[in-house]
C-alpha cells in the first residue's frame, strides 16, 4: 500500500503540470506505442494470396508507395510512416493470428485497410483492438455494421456501405430495367446479407438469387451458378461478391457463351484486374458498373494522375486499377489523420482527429465522408458507369453522376457534393 | 479415433510417499520424521485422505494444492478412449506431482500438502472443508507455520478460488489454474454440446436426465459409447460431410438438404462455447497444394470442435451424471436457450466452414424450439435449485492471485479466467474511486494494490502439420494453449514464483522483471488486451 499525503500529491502534480508544459516546446517525443521521433508504425491484414487475393493484393504496394511519397516529402511532423503487411489469405483465423503479431510483435500503433468483412468482424471479437484503444482505418470492407460506434468505437469504414450500394443498384435497375428479370450471385455472408437489405429497401424483385460460401469459388462452381440463371431466364445478373467471384462468372460466361446484361458491384469489378486475369474486354462491354472514386483511367481527374503517377514509379510495370486508387486513397487519408492528430500523436489522438476532421479530409471519392463523434461512416455513395468496350468503368454519357444515401431507409438521391482541390502535392495540409 | 485424440489425465502421479496413513480420521497425521524432506500422511474426519512433504529449512509457509476433476466412478474397459480408469483419492500435494515444482518450493522453504478428497466427481463443496480443516491439521502439526498458499488445477481451481473468497484471511497468495467456472456455467456448456449431438447425429443420446443410482451409470456408460461412435463416424466423414447413420430424422433431412455434417458439428460447438483451436487443429494452416486455403477455410474448425468436442464429451457425461445424482434430477434446461443469438458473432467469422449463411439458416431453424424433431431439454426445477445452491464464486479477489488458463482449453475455456479479470477490473475501479473519496475527506490517499495477474497460455500463429499425403498429423503432442491445463514445468514454476514472492512481499511479481520471467516461461503473455469470451451461459443469464 502506497500512502501518499494531500500535500505531497499536490506538489506531485505541480511537477507534472510543469513538465507538461515544457514538452509542449519540445521536439517530437516518442509517447505512444508505434510512434518513434523518427517513425509512425502502421500495420495491414490483406490477403497477398490465395483465391480472395485477386486484385486486393495490389492494396499494400499501393498503399506503401504512397507512404514513401510522403517520407520522400517530410512525412508528418519529420516522422516517416512505415507499413507493416502481413497475408491474412482471406481467411479469419489466420487474420486474428496475423493481427497480433502486428499489435504484440510488430508494435504498430494503428492498423490501416484490413481486408474482409468476416476478417475486421474476427479481429474485433478476437483481438479486441477496441478494447486497446487501437484504431482500425479505413477498413476494407463495406458491411454496413462496422461503423456502429457503441461496438466499433475504434473502427472506421471508407468504403459505402454494401447496403448504399445495393440501393443505387436497385433504383438504377428500377429506371432502367422495369419489368426485366433480375439475378443475384451474392456471397452468403454478411457481405451478401447487406446487399439483400439494400435491394430489399429499393424494392428489388429477383428471379433468382444464388448465394455462394466464402471460399468456394471456382470455375466448376461458377458453371452451376450459369446453369441456376439459365434456368430462371434471367435478363440481367448482378454480381456481388468478391474479384474472384466475378472471375469465375464471367470467364465461364465468356466459355459458355452465356451473355445476360451484366451488373457488377464495386467489390468485384476492376477491370484492370478482371480482364488481367482472362476476362476478355469483350465480355465486360456494356456491363453497368459502380464507383466512388474516379474512374482509373481518367488522367484528367487530378487525384488519378498523381497516384498513379507516384504507382508508376514506386511499382513499375504494375497496372493501375481500382484496388490501387482506394488503397492510396486511404494512405493519403491516414496521413491527414495523423497530422491531425498533432505533433505527437497518441492512439487517443488519432481517434479524436478522425471524428473531429475526418468529413474535410481531401480524398479523391467522388462522395461525401460522413465521419463525426457518433458516426464513423465513411464515403456514402457512388457514380454509376458502363464498360467501355475496351473493358474499362467509365461514367454514362461521360459525365458522373454520383448518388448518396445512407445504410437505412433514406432514399437516393443525386448528391450535389463538389469535391474541393487537391491539397498541394497530394500532400496532407 | 485415437489418433485425434489426447485424453483427460485423470492419475496423478504423486511424490512417492511411503507411510501408512493413521486409520483413524482426524486423527493426527503419521510423519516419518526424515530429513531433508518430511512426510505425513493422514486423513481428515470426512475419510479424506492427504499427503504433506516439509522441508528441514521450513519457512512457516505452506502450499495447499487441490487437484483437478476426477471421474467418480469406474469406467468399464470395454468403454473406448477412458476405459479402465478407476476411482481414486490418492493424494495430489503439487500439481501432477511435478518433482521439479516441489524442489523449488523446497528449496524456498516452502511446504506442500494436498488432499485425495472424501469424494470425486464436481466436490467443490466438500473440499473446500476438507481444505480448511487440512490447514488446520497442518499448522497442528508444525506450530510455527504462519502462511498458506493454495493452488490447484480445473476443478481444484475453482475449489482455490472460492477457497480465497470466503476466506480470504487464511491465505497469503493462491493461483487458480486453468481454472473451471461454477457448476451451471461448465454443465450448461456440456449440456449444449450434447444436446445438439444428439437432436442431429443420434437421437438415442440421453445426455442428461439419467435413472438414479447403478441405473444412470450404466446409462451415461451407453452414451460415452454413443457419443464417442459417432465422433468416429463424423471424422471418417470430414472430407464429403456425409452424416452418421444414427443421424436423426432432423438431421436426415439437413443430409438430404447438402448439409454437410461438419458444419453441422462446427455449429453445435459455436453454440455451446468450445474452442475451434485444438490440440492439433490451429484453423490456419492447409496442405501444400488444392487444399491449402479450403483446409484452414473450410475444414479445420470442424476438426478442432471435434478434437475438443470429444475431450469435454467424457467428462461433460459423467459430471452431468453425478451432479443430477446430487441434485436429484436433471439439471440442463435449454427451453428458453437463443442458439441464433448464441452464434451471432461467430457466424460471420466461421462462414465458409459452415457452408454460408443458407446453411447456418438451415441448422438453426432445425434447432430451434419450432422443430419438435429438436425437443429441447426440460429440467427438473427443484435439481436446478439444488444446482444453484451448490458452492459457487463471484469471482472477488481478495487477496493477491495468480491465473493462468490455455486460450483453446476446451474443457474450461479461457472465458472462465476472463470472467475474474473483468470482474477484478470493475472491483478495482470500484477501489480506486473509493480511495479518491477517502482521499477528498481525509487527506490520505491510499493507492489501492493490485492483486491479480493473468498469464494467458497463448497458442502458437499456427501449428497444424501434414504429411506428405496432405493428412493432417495427430500423433505429435498438443501445441501450447490447447488441451486442458497443459502447461509446460516451467510454466508451473513462473506461478509458484510469483506465488511465493506474493505471499513473502504481499505484492504479485509486475515490471521488467516480470516480463522477462513471463518471456523466459515461454508460450505466456500478461497482454491486458486479450480478451476471451465469458462462457455462453452468462450470455443467456448475465
Amino acid at each position: 500500500m502506497k500512502a501518499m499525503n494531500r500535500r505531497k500529491l499536490i506538489t506531485a502534480s505541480a511537477v507534472l503540470a510543469v513538465v507538461g508544459l515544457a514538452a509542449t516546446a519540445l521536439p517530437a517525443q516518442a509517447a505512444e506505442v508505434g510512434v518513434t521521433s523518427t517513425q509512425i508504425k502502421l500495420g495491414m491484414t490483406v490477403p497477398m494470396t490465395g483465391t480472395a487475393s485477386l486484385g486486393y493484393n495490389k492494396i499494400p504496394g499501393a498503399a506503401k508507395a504512397y507512404f514513401d511519397y510522403l517520407n520522400e516529402n517530410g512525412g508528418i511532423y519529420g516522422r516517416k510512416i512505415t507499413l507493416v503487411v502481413k497475408d491474412d489469405r482471406y481467411v479469419p483465423t489466420e487474420a486474428v493470428s496475423k493481427t497480433n503479431e502486428l499489435i504484440l510483435k510488430d508494435k504498430v500503433m494503428a492498423l490501416l485497410s484490413p481486408l474482409g468483412t468476416a476478417n475486421v468482424k474476427a479481429v474485433a471479437s478476437s483481438v479486441n483492438p477496441a478494447r486497446r484503444g487501437i484504431p482500425v482505418m479505413f477498413v476494407n470492407t463495406g458491411f454496413s455494421g462496422f461503423a456502429d460506434v457503441k461496438k466499433y468505437p475504434t473502427t472506421y469504414t471508407v468504403l459505402p456501405s454494401y447496403v448504399m450500394e445495393a440501393k443505387i443498384m436497385g433504383q438504377y435497375i428500377n429506371e432502367n430495367f422495369a419489368g426485366k428479370k433480375i439475378g443475384l450471385l451474392y456471397q452468403d455472408d454478411d457481405f451478401g446479407s447487406d446487399a439483400l437489405a439494400g435491394f430489399k429497401t429499393a424494392g428489388t424483385k429477383f428471379a433468382v438469387t444464388v448465394p455462394y460460401a466464402s471460399g468456394s469459388q471456382a470455375a466448376a462452381t461458377a458453371a452451376g451458378w450459369i446453369t441456376k440463371f439459365k434456368a430462371a431466364e434471367v435478363d440481367v445478373v448482378i454480381l456481388f461478391g468478391v474479384t474472384s467471384a466475378s472471375l469465375y462468372m464471367l470467364a465461364t460466361a465468356a466459355q459458355l457463351k452465356y451473355a445476360p446484361q451484366w451488373m457488377i458491384g464495386s467489390v468485384g469489378g476492376d477491370a484492370t484486374t478482371l480482364k488481367l486475369a482472362g476476362v476478355p474486354a469483350g465480355v465486360l462491354y456494356n456491363a453497368i458498373g459502380f464507383s466512388p472514386v474516379p474512374a482509373t483511367t481518367d488522367m484528367k481527374d487530378e487525384y488519378v494522375k498523381l497516384f498513379s503517377d507516384i504507382y508508376a514509379k514506386a511499382v513499375p510495370g504494375s497496372a493501375f486499377d481500382l484496388n490501387v486508387l482506394l488503397g492510396m486513397n486511404s494512405a493519403f487519408m491516414a496521413a491527414q489523420a495523423l497530422k491531425a492528430a498533432g505533433q505527437n500523436p497518441t492512439r487517443k489522438s488519432l481517434l479524436a482527429a478522425i471524428d473531429s476532421k475526418g468529413a474535410t479530409f481531401a480524398n479523391s471519392a467522388l462522395v461525401p465522408l460522413g465521419y463525426s463523434k457518433t458516426s464513423h461512416v465513411g464515403l456514402t455513395g457512388y457514380w454509376v458507369g458502363r464498360f467501355s468496350p475496351a473493358g474499362d468503368l467509365a461514367p454514362i454519357g461521360g459525365t458522373y453522376v454520383a448518388y448518396t444515401t445512407d445504410s437505412g431507409a433514406g432514399a437516393v438521391v443525386k448528391t450535389t457534393y463538389k469535391r474541393p482541390a487537391m491539397p498541394a502535392k497530394g500532400l496532407p495540409n | 479415433m485415437k489418433k485425434i485424440l489426447s485424453l483427460l489425465s485423470v492419475t496423478a502421479l504423486v511424490t512417492t510417499v511411503l507411510i501408512t496413513a493413521p486409520s483413524v480420521a482426524n486423527a493426527a497425521p503419521a510423519c516419518d520424521g526424515k530429513s531433508p524432506i518430511q512426510s505425513c500422511v493422514g486423513v481428515t474426519s470426512d475419510g479424506a485422505p492427504y499427503a504433506m512433504q516439509v522441508p528441514a529449512n521450513f519457512n512457516g509457509t505452506v502450499a495447499l494444492y487441490s487437484h483437478g476433476y476426477r471421474y467418480n466412478v469406474d469406467i468399464p474397459a470395454g468403454i473406448p478412449l477412458i476405459g479402465g480408469y478407476k476411482v481414486t483419492n490418492t493424494p495430489e500435494p503439487v500439481p501432477g506431482g511435478n518433482a521439479e515444482v516441489a524442489k523449488y518450493l523446497f528449496s524456498q522453504g516452502v511446504a506442500i500438502m494436498g488432499s485425495g478428497f472424501a469424494r470425486q466427481g464436481w466436490n467443490a463443496d466438500s473440499a473446500i472443508k476438507t481444505n480448511v480443516e487440512l490447514i488446520d491439521t497442518f499448522k497442528k502439526q508444525f506450530p510455527t507455520t504462519k502462511k498458506v498458499m493454495a493452488w490447484g488445477f480445473s476443478l481444484g481451481g475453482i475449489i482455490t478460488q472460492d477457497l480465497a473468497e470466503d476466506y480470504p484471511e487464511k491465505f497469503s497468495a493462491v493461483a487458480p489454474l486453468c481454472m473451471a467456472d461454477n457448476v451451471a456455467p461448465e454443465l450448461t456448456m456440456a449440456g449444449d454440446f450434447l444436446w445438439g449431438v444428439k437432436v442431429l447425429f443420434d437421437p438415442t443420446i440421453k445426455a442428461g436426465n439419467y435413472s438414479a443410482g447403478a441405473a444412470g451409470v450404466a446409462e451415461s456408460y451407453a452414451d460415452l459409447v454413443k457419443v464417442f461412435t459417432v465422433m468416429g463416424k463424423l471424422q471418417a466423414a470430414v472430407a464429403t460431410g456425409a452424416w452418421p447413420d444414427t443421424s436423426s430424422a432432423t438431421g436426415k433431412s439437413l443430409a438430404a438438404a447438402g448439409v454437410p455434417s461438419r458444419s453441422a458439428l462446427l455449429l453445435l460447438g459455436l453454440m455451446a462455447g468450445l474452442p475451434t483451436q485444438s490440440a492439433h487443429f490451429d484453423s490456419i494452416s492447409g496442405p501444400e497444394g488444392a487444399l491449402k486455403l479450403t483446409f484452414p477455410l473450410a475444414i479445420s474448425p470442424a476438426l478442432g470442435i471435434l478434437e475438443n468436442g470429444t475431450n469435454a464429451a467424457a467428462l461433460a457425461i459423467l459430471a452431468t451424471q453425478d451432479v443430477e445424482n446430487q441434485t436429484g434430477g436433471a439439471i440442463f434446461d435449454n427451453t428458453k436457450t437463443d442458439y441464433s443469438a448464441r452464434v451471432e458473432g461467430e457466424r460471420v467469422i466461421f462462414n465458409a466452414a459452415l457452408s454460408g449463411n443458407t446453411v447456418i439458416d438451415a441448422l438453426l431453424g432445425a434447432l430451434s424450439p419450432a422443430n419438435p424433431g429438436a425437443p429441447r431439454a426440460v429440467a427438473n426445477p427443484a435439481a436446478v435449485a439444488k444446482l444453484n445452491a451448490l458452492e459457487s464464486n463471484k469471482g472477488a479477489i481478495k487477496v493477491p492471485t495468480i491465473l493462468m488458463t490455455g486460450m483453446a482449453d476446451p474443457i474450461t475455456p479461457a472465458g472462465a479466467s476472463q470472467r475474474l479479470v473483468d470482474l477484478y477490473a470493475e472491483q478495482l475501479a470500484a477501489e480506486k474511486a473509493a480511495a479518491r473519496k477517502a482521499y477528498q475527506s481525509s487527506g490520505l490517499y491510499v493507492a489501492p494494490v493490485n492483486k491479480l495477474l493473468m498469464l494467458w497460455n497463448t497458442t502458437p500463429s499456427s501449428y497444424t502439420k501434414f504429411d506428405a499425403a496432405g493428412s493432417p498429423i495427430t500423433s505429435t503432442p498438443a501445441a501450447q494453449g490447447t488441451n486442458h491445463c497443459n502447461f509446460t514445468t516451467a510454466q508451473l514454476l513462473l506461478v509458484a514464483k510469483s506465488m511465493v514472492q506474493a505471499s513473502n512481499t504481499g505484492k504479485l511479481p509486475s515490471g521488467g522483471a516480470l516480463y522477462t520471467a513471463v518471456r523466459k516461461a515461454g508460450n505466456l503473455s500478461i497482454d491486458k488486451g486479450i480478451s476471451a469470451p465469458w462462457l455462453k451461459y452468462y450470455g443467456d443469464n448475465r
